[in-house]
């Protein structure tokens, strides 16, 4: 059977306590997304994810960095860094540790839908050569990233990973780990694909030590009304992938 | 209606010295038994990198063995990946032909484009570009097979005169096919006068929609090749047992493995945004089907089960207009190798039978072809 993940699940005890995920769903109007794919080295295929999670083949990091204007929670960005994986049959992006400029966002993103987010310096820069976006915590540029040469696409060509976001939970009075699955609607506005440029990454900052992007595989940015989901599964990373999955 | 195997030649991990030598053995088995038993056809995948889910990425070495060691069974390449970073158009004209030779004219040619990241990405090919080369590929190919000297100024590929050699067995050339797995695909395949090669799926009212046109655009066709190959080929997984509830059991472990493993590769689409793959990669609507039914029951449409069921289910399929099925055997090891070769025996002798008449009746209604 295929490769699973050797991360101890201790190792994603750190993420935010969830005590009552969403049970509604929450548009982000006009958000602008960039995103980025990079295969990573091999030698991280397995020691990145849990053991509930499979990873892909070849193994990849996806970076996102989501520019929301306005909505509830008034503007944000929110940089997140995935490891591609497979939760059993299903395509998953697992973030450990993500950044956001806005403490009220990351209150809301956190409590409810399990981001693992602090605070940073986050840009996001919308321009006809080039959609750049950089994350800066502790004095330390820890991400940036460029798509490069913008060409119109369809969104409908576009496919975005649903999440599992790194969070704890309460089972049996006790706080555990768990991955809560974030997969949001998409209604696009516009799309480009671009050629993707990793100007600054720190695997460490972003709870991923070894990962080490090599090679560009695609870039994209779109505009789009974004829909969180109501939460809906759970996995529990210890354990194997067939028998991980929880219904909330 | 005819019958064939399909291979992706898929090995389990732990790869131990001899696993991948064990299933190949095991796959030469199962072919050499199909050639006795009337199985119709072989084919086998050309796919790269894929860990576990196919360990086939020189089909025509195998096809070869399999020509070798059997008498009537045709052998198929499904499909030669027409993209210049995975093939060279000559070189596959050229292995095609010396495959025909000495098979005894028992080639089918299928041809393709890849439909993952893992195989595009690895070959370093632009997926923007697959469905291009392919085209100009499908054109050049049979009149290298069949002019005595060739020389072609195109966009993807150029070359001067040449002969290209040796020339196919039979004559004028193998019959054609497109892998179909993108919606739309089977209708390239009629516009171009080629075989759909069944990688479709799906529902059967939906498959007699799709079949219906590709045989109603197959008549209007400016065909690549030097004759139309109408036919409809498509793909099932096969487990066949005397007892209805272990052989679906077991069928559906089959088909959920196969699916599982699928589901670890990365399709093009899901890397790399692009018009040029609105499908998720490998077999995906076999998948679905497979996957689809509710809790309990069999999924209507796959060969999993006792003889009576399957004879049902071909039925609906030939009823929809098939005009051949190509089954997998296993994935990764899943089944012990007697139990499959029991299961080939048991169709062989409870179910082929019942569709004796509509094979020879297919045989005598397909185009022109190399048979």
């Amino acid at each position: 059977m295929p490769l699973v993940g050797t991360r101890p699940a201790a190792d994603l005890a750190s993420g935010p306590l969830v005590t009552a995920p969403s049970a509604e769903r929450l548009e982000l109007p006009g958000a602008g997304i960039l995103q980025l794919m990079y295969e990573i080295d091999s030698a991280a295929m397995t020691s990145l994810l849990p053991p509930a999670l499979h990873p892909t083949i070849p193994p990849t990091l996806v970076f996102t960095i989501t520019k929301v204007p306005g909505g509830p929670f008034g503007p944000f960005v929110l940089a997140e860094v995935k490891v591609g994986s497979r939760s059993g049959a299903r395509p998953r992006g697992l973030l450990v540790r993500g950044y956001c400029d806005s403490a009220t966002a990351i209150e809301a993103l956190a409590g409810r839908w399990g981001y693992p987010l602090s605070l940073a310096e986050c840009a996001f820069a919308k321009r006809y050569d080039r959609v750049q976006a950089s994350v800066v915590a502790g004095g330390a540029t820890i991400l940036d990233v460029a798509l490069l040469n913008p060409d119109p696409i369809s969104g409908n060509d576009v496919q975005y990973l649903a999440n599992l976001n790194v969070a704890r939970m309460v089972r049996e009075g006790a706080e555990v780990a768990r991955l809560i699955q974030v997969d949001p609607d998409y209604a696009f506005h516009s799309a480009d694909r671009g050629r993707p440029l990793l100007g600054a990454f720190d695997a460490s900052a972003w709870g991923l030590a070894g990962a080490t992007p090599y090679y560009p595989v695609s870039a994209s940015y779109c505009v789009a009304d974004i829909t969180l989901p109501e939460i809906r599964y759970l996995v529990d990373p210890a354990k194997n992938p067939i028998a991980a999955v929880e219904r909330v | 209606m005819k019958f064939g195997i399909f291979y992706e030649i898929s090995v389990p991990r732990p790869w131990g010295p001899t696993t991948e030598y064990e299933v190949y053995q095991n796959c030469l088995e199962q072919v050499r038994l199909a050639d006795e038993l009337g199985f119709d056809q072989v084919w086998a995948v050309e796919h790269h990198f894929l860990e576990e889910y196919s360990h086939c990425s020189a089909p025509e070495i195998f096809l070869t063995a399999c020509a070798m060691q059997t008498r009537n069974i045709r052998i198929g390449r499904g499909i030669v990946v027409c993209v210049p970073q995975f093939n060279n158009p000559i070189k596959a004209a050229e292995v095609a032909a010396t495959m025909d030779i000495v098979s005894g004219g028992r080639l089918e040619f299928g041809t393709g484009r890849s439909a993952t990241w893992t195989e595009l990405g690895g070959m370093g090919a632009d997926p923007d570009e697959t469905k291009k080369t392919w085209d100009e590929w499908t054109r050049i190919i049979p009149k290298m097979w069949t002019q005595e000297r060739f020389r072609y100024e195109g966009r993807a590929f150029s070359m001067p005169e040449r002969a290209i050699l040796p020339k196919p067995y039979q004559k004028p050339h193998p019959p054609m096919w497109v892998a179909v797995t993108s919606p739309g695909t089977e209708l390239d395949a009629a516009d171009r006068g080629m075989g759909s090669l069944g990688l479709t799926f799906g529902g059967f009212q939906e498959q007699e929609k799709k079949i219906a046109e590709y045989r109603r655009r197959i008549r209007y066709c400016d065909p690549v090749g030097s004759f139309v190959n109408e036919q409809v080929n498509t793909v099932n997984f096969l487990f066949c047992h005397e007892d209805n509830m272990y052989g679906a059991r077991t069928g559906q472990r089959l088909a959920g493995t196969f699916n599982y493993l699928a589901e670890q590769l990365l399709a093009a689409r899901q890397a790399y945004p692009t018009r040029s793959y609105p499908n998720l990669g490998l077999l995906p609507a076999l998948r679905r089907e497979a996957t689809s039914s509710p809790e309990g029951q069999i999924p209507e449409g796959l060969c999993i089960g006792n003889p009576d069921r399957i004879v049902e289910v071909i039925r609906k399929w030939e009823a929809v207009g098939v005009d051949r099925i190509n089954f997998l055997l296993n994935a990764v090891e899943t089944v012990p190798q007697a139990e499959v070769l029991a299961s080939m025996r048991l169709f062989a002798k409870e179910v082929m039978p019942k569709f004796a008449g509509s094979r020879a009746g297919a045989e005598t209604a397909s185009v022109a072809g190399g048979d």
